[in-house]
């Protein structure tokens, strides 16, 4: 491997890791607030990730940053939120192209101005975001979150997710709820900025080719954190053993049924488990050589995608497709009687050997990324994981027959949903 | 067999470019440091060729629409099964897909890389079809077309194609309809292949930290036709007229607030190669000028909720077609498109301004740049300009001198009213 990667401490709860490579036209600097996934917060975390991009104090506009931006060879800066198992991530980024291939060299230090500005310097008026701005933001929200339902295979696979969940805060959707920000004003969002700002654990993730030791001193200096009263982010729930199979349906005006499984693996990232459960759900649902693919899709001409995912952080499973409103019922005995066949072992070495390789290749592929890269080490660092890619392949390696069994053994199916045409009859 | 080399100074970057006796160019661009590989087999065969004359034959043959499609899907079956579990074995992602112009059979790998590239080398040159392999297809992809038919960015995008041409296949869906694709046989299927199948109408593209000499020797080593067939296949376009179909399409889906697409229809077609690029350009410059994020357009519209983030504009430019397009969602699209048409006359009133064309020159300059961190990216977009006469090699060079004066005259000349279109999905209304 090329990357080189040294993470340090630049303050109580920050750490730096950088990832130096010289195979990429740009550097990325990612940074990553951690919060905990709860009501009282998720609604103005993402409402915040909208806001704070509208005007800095240099930029009172978009239109000023976008021209800024734009005179720096199109920088890239982007302000989301993200769920990741019980966390609530808001992160930054912001992706330059490196000074090497174009006359302006200093790209990236004006860039880093803009970035902390974006972070610590956002545009007030009479201490306080702009009203307009924070007004406009919400109906912008208001519209994101009523547009869920235009993506309907994203829309069945988090409403499953919701269903199972119900509970516990992972069911949280990453934008909020329209009720919740109703009462969100101009001034509770600035106060809840205030608090966060400064009392957030970060993360930030440097990928490109720079001196590391010029560029500890460049973060420190040009991205001005200042923490106290840090928190900590708990580690989520993850045990659960359903009582029985939850059902559930939902009706739109479509032309193909949604239909997602989700199921509680039990078996926790930490876990030496966590591997084989991997290779399981490859085997189950992974690509064009999965079981699923092979009998539902190419045996039964049932779907046209069919898929299996593990949500690492919240010990899931689910399994999506597209299908015929009336071929709900042979689908679901099929996906069951395929898992059956997962459960007594018949898969075969080469299965084996294939999904170690498939999953292998995915792990190394995100080395050519900035983006993939910056997230891949972001997730480790939450997940206290210190094994390099190299570890992590290893592991996989030797991943046997016998632990995909058992970890088979411990995932339940928690719940069916199916997203059907109205009037339908599954 | 010829070699030539290609280089660009201001990517750092080269390429080789080996032609073979029977006319399978093949290019290879190594990328150092590199983990992934990455290969791309292509035909110049797209969902618009759907009238054309077999070389040797007399007869104009018309296929049914979403054969293309289907065809990229069928070739992966062979005689001892689908190709998937060899690729699978050696840990690979093979895909492929099918637009307009082309269609395109890749993998991605990380290992035993050459492997897979005899691989692909061979299985696309293997077709096998039969009656019952055909017959099952056409159920996946019926569950395809569903899918799509679900996708309301998909239908914006489609029924402003079809409010834009008259005649022009591009308004017809790649993949067809269930009714059309019922229809296809094998036979049709051995027709397309072996009339768009032949090396001298395909290319190769590999990318990756790997042995040039080996590529080529793979590749060679697995051609199964040695000599070049010096016949043309015939493709036959119908006349377009330069006016477009209608002004507004409209269409309701279950969406929780109207998506819209707004087009100008290009009249200027027939160019290719650098005519085509420079084009390409200077018409994605002015779409940033007018209607990018630092426009004054943009900046209206948002403020007055009219458009959020999604509000996004590109330009399509093929040899015998092309358009402009701006689109997002909205809760009064036609508000969009009169504010789109106002501005654009009080635009050619006032001029453009020579600092906003400065600034986002450069802005396209570094995303250019930036495009070549990914492997697949190059790869497609490299197939996707090849078959228009462009290396893409050019593009950063022909991007840094395109003269202001280009873009006004294009300005000029490509924004009117008359051939502008205005597709909205708006959400359904239950009586």
């Amino acid at each position: 491997m090329l990357n080189r990667l040294k993470t340090i401490k630049i303050g109580k709860k920050i750490k730096l890791h950088m990832i130096k490579t010289d195979k990429f036209k740009t550097n990325l600097v990612s940074v990553y607030f951690q919060r905990p996934l709860v009501k009282e917060e998720v609604t103005k975390n993402a409402l915040l990730s909208m806001v704070l991009p509208r005007g800095t104090k240099s930029y009172i506009s978009s239109k000023e940053i976008s021209k800024a931006l734009e005179g720096l060879y199109g920088a890239f800066i982007g302000c989301d939120v993200a769920k990741k198992g019980e966390r609530n991530i808001i992160q930054f980024r912001m992706q330059l192209v490196n000074d090497k291939y174009v006359e302006d060299k200093e790209v990236f230090i004006k860039g880093m101005q803009i970035l902390n500005e974006f972070i610590h310097d956002p545009y007030l008026v009479d201490g306080c975001f702009k009203k307009d701005y924070v007004d406009q933001e919400k109906e912008n929200l208001i519209k994101k979150i009523e547009g869920r339902k235009n993506d309907k295979m994203k829309y069945s696979y988090e409403r499953c997710i919701e269903e199972m969940c119900k509970n516990e805060n992972y069911s949280l959707y990453e934008y909020g709820s329209i009720e919740d920000l109703k009462n969100i004003s101009n001034e509770s969002l600035y106060e809840h900025y205030k608090k966060i700002i400064h009392s957030t654990p970060i993360d930030i993730c440097v990928v490109g080719d720079f001196d590391e030791k010029e560029m500890e001193s460049l973060i420190a200096k040009k991205l001005n954190f200042k923490q106290e009263g840090v928190i900590s982010v708990e580690r989520e729930k993850i045990e659960c053993i359903p009582d029985d199979v939850k059902i559930i349906e939902d009706e739109m005006d479509i032309n193909q049924g949604k239909l997602n499984l989700g199921y509680r693996t039990n078996i926790p990232f930490e876990s030496e488990l966590y591997y084989p459960l991997l290779v399981y759900s490859n085997i189950f649902g992974g690509g064009p050589n999965s079981k699923l693919f092979k009998n539902v899709r190419e045996k039964e001409s049932l779907c046209y995608y069919i898929f299996s995912r593990v949500e690492k952080f919240k010990s899931l499973m689910l399994i999506g497709s597209g299908i015929e409103f009336n071929n709900y019922d042979k689908t679901v005995s099929l996906i069951k009687q395929q898992m059956e066949e997962m459960n007594s072992g018949n898969f075969s070495n080469e299965d084996i050997e294939s999904a170690k390789n498939s999953i292998i290749t995915s792990i190394r592929s995100m080395t050519d990324s900035p983006y993939m890269l910056a997230d891949f080490y972001f997730s480790q660092a939450i997940s206290n994981n210190e094994d390099t890619l190299d570890e992590m392949i290893k592991k996989i390696r030797t991943v046997d027959k016998e632990q995909i069994i058992t970890a088979g053994k411990s995932i339940k199916l928690d719940t069916i949903y199916f997203l059907k045409g109205k009037g339908e009859v599954r | 067999m010829t070699i030539k080399q290609i280089e660009s100074k201001l990517l750092k970057e080269k390429m080789v470019l080996k032609e073979l006796q029977n006319g399978l160019k093949i290019f290879f661009m190594p990328k150092e440091g590199y983990t992934k590989q990455y290969a791309i087999f292509a035909t110049n065969y797209g969902s618009n060729d759907s009238k054309f004359i077999v070389p040797g034959e007399s007869e104009v043959t018309k296929v049914t629409d979403g054969i293309a499609h289907f065809l990229e899907h069928k070739l992966f079956e062979e005689a001892e099964g689908n190709i998937f579990d060899k690729f699978a074995e050696l840990g690979s992602n093979v895909n492929a897909y099918t637009n307009f112009t082309s269609t395109c059979y890749l993998f991605s790998s990380t290992d035993r890389f050459y492997e897979n590239l005899e691989l692909l080398v061979k299985f696309v040159q293997s077709p096998y079809f039969t009656d019952e392999n055909v017959e099952k297809e056409k159920g996946i992809i019926g569950q395809e077309i569903k899918m799509y038919d679900d996708n309301p960015n998909w239908k914006v995008f489609f029924n402003a194609l079809k409010a834009m041409y008259h005649n022009h296949p591009v308004k017809i869906d790649i993949a067809g309809t269930i009714e059309s694709i019922s229809k296809i046989t094998k036979e049709d299927l051995y027709k397309c292949y072996n009339t768009f199948y032949d090396p001298s109408n395909m290319i190769i593209f590999v990318i990756g930290d790997v042995d040039e000499n080996k590529v080529f020797s793979i590749i060679e080593k697995n051609q199964k036709k040695e000599e070049k067939v010096e016949k043309k296949i015939e493709r036959i376009y119908p006349d377009e007229p330069d006016t477009v179909v209608q002004n507004i399409i409209e269409e309701q889906l279950d969406v929780s607030i109207p998506l819209f697409n707004i087009a100008f229809k290009d009249t200027n077609n027939g160019l290719n190669g650098r005519a085509l690029l420079d084009k390409d350009i200077s018409t994605k410059i002015l779409l940033d000028m007018l209607f990018g994020k630092s426009s004054d357009l943009y900046t209206s519209l948002y403020e007055e909720g009219l458009i959020n983030d999604t509000f996004e504009n590109e330009y399509t430019g093929e040899i015998d077609y092309g358009y402009s397009m701006l689109g997002g969602e909205s809760k009064n699209p036609k508000k969009v498109l009169d504010k789109v048409l106002e501005y654009i006359e009080n635009m050619k009133n006032k001029g453009l301004s020579r600092e906003d064309f400065e600034r986002i020159k450069k802005k396209h300059i570094g995303q250019h740049l930036s495009y070549y961190n990914s492997v697949e990216f190059v790869a497609t977009t490299f197939v996707a300009y090849h078959f228009k006469n462009i290396n893409i090699f050019d593009y950063i060079e022909a991007l840094k001198n395109i003269k202001f004066e280009t873009i006004q005259d294009r300005f000029k000349e490509h924004f009117n009213a008359k051939r502008c279109i205005l597709s909205i999905i708006s959400p359904k209304t239950f009586e």
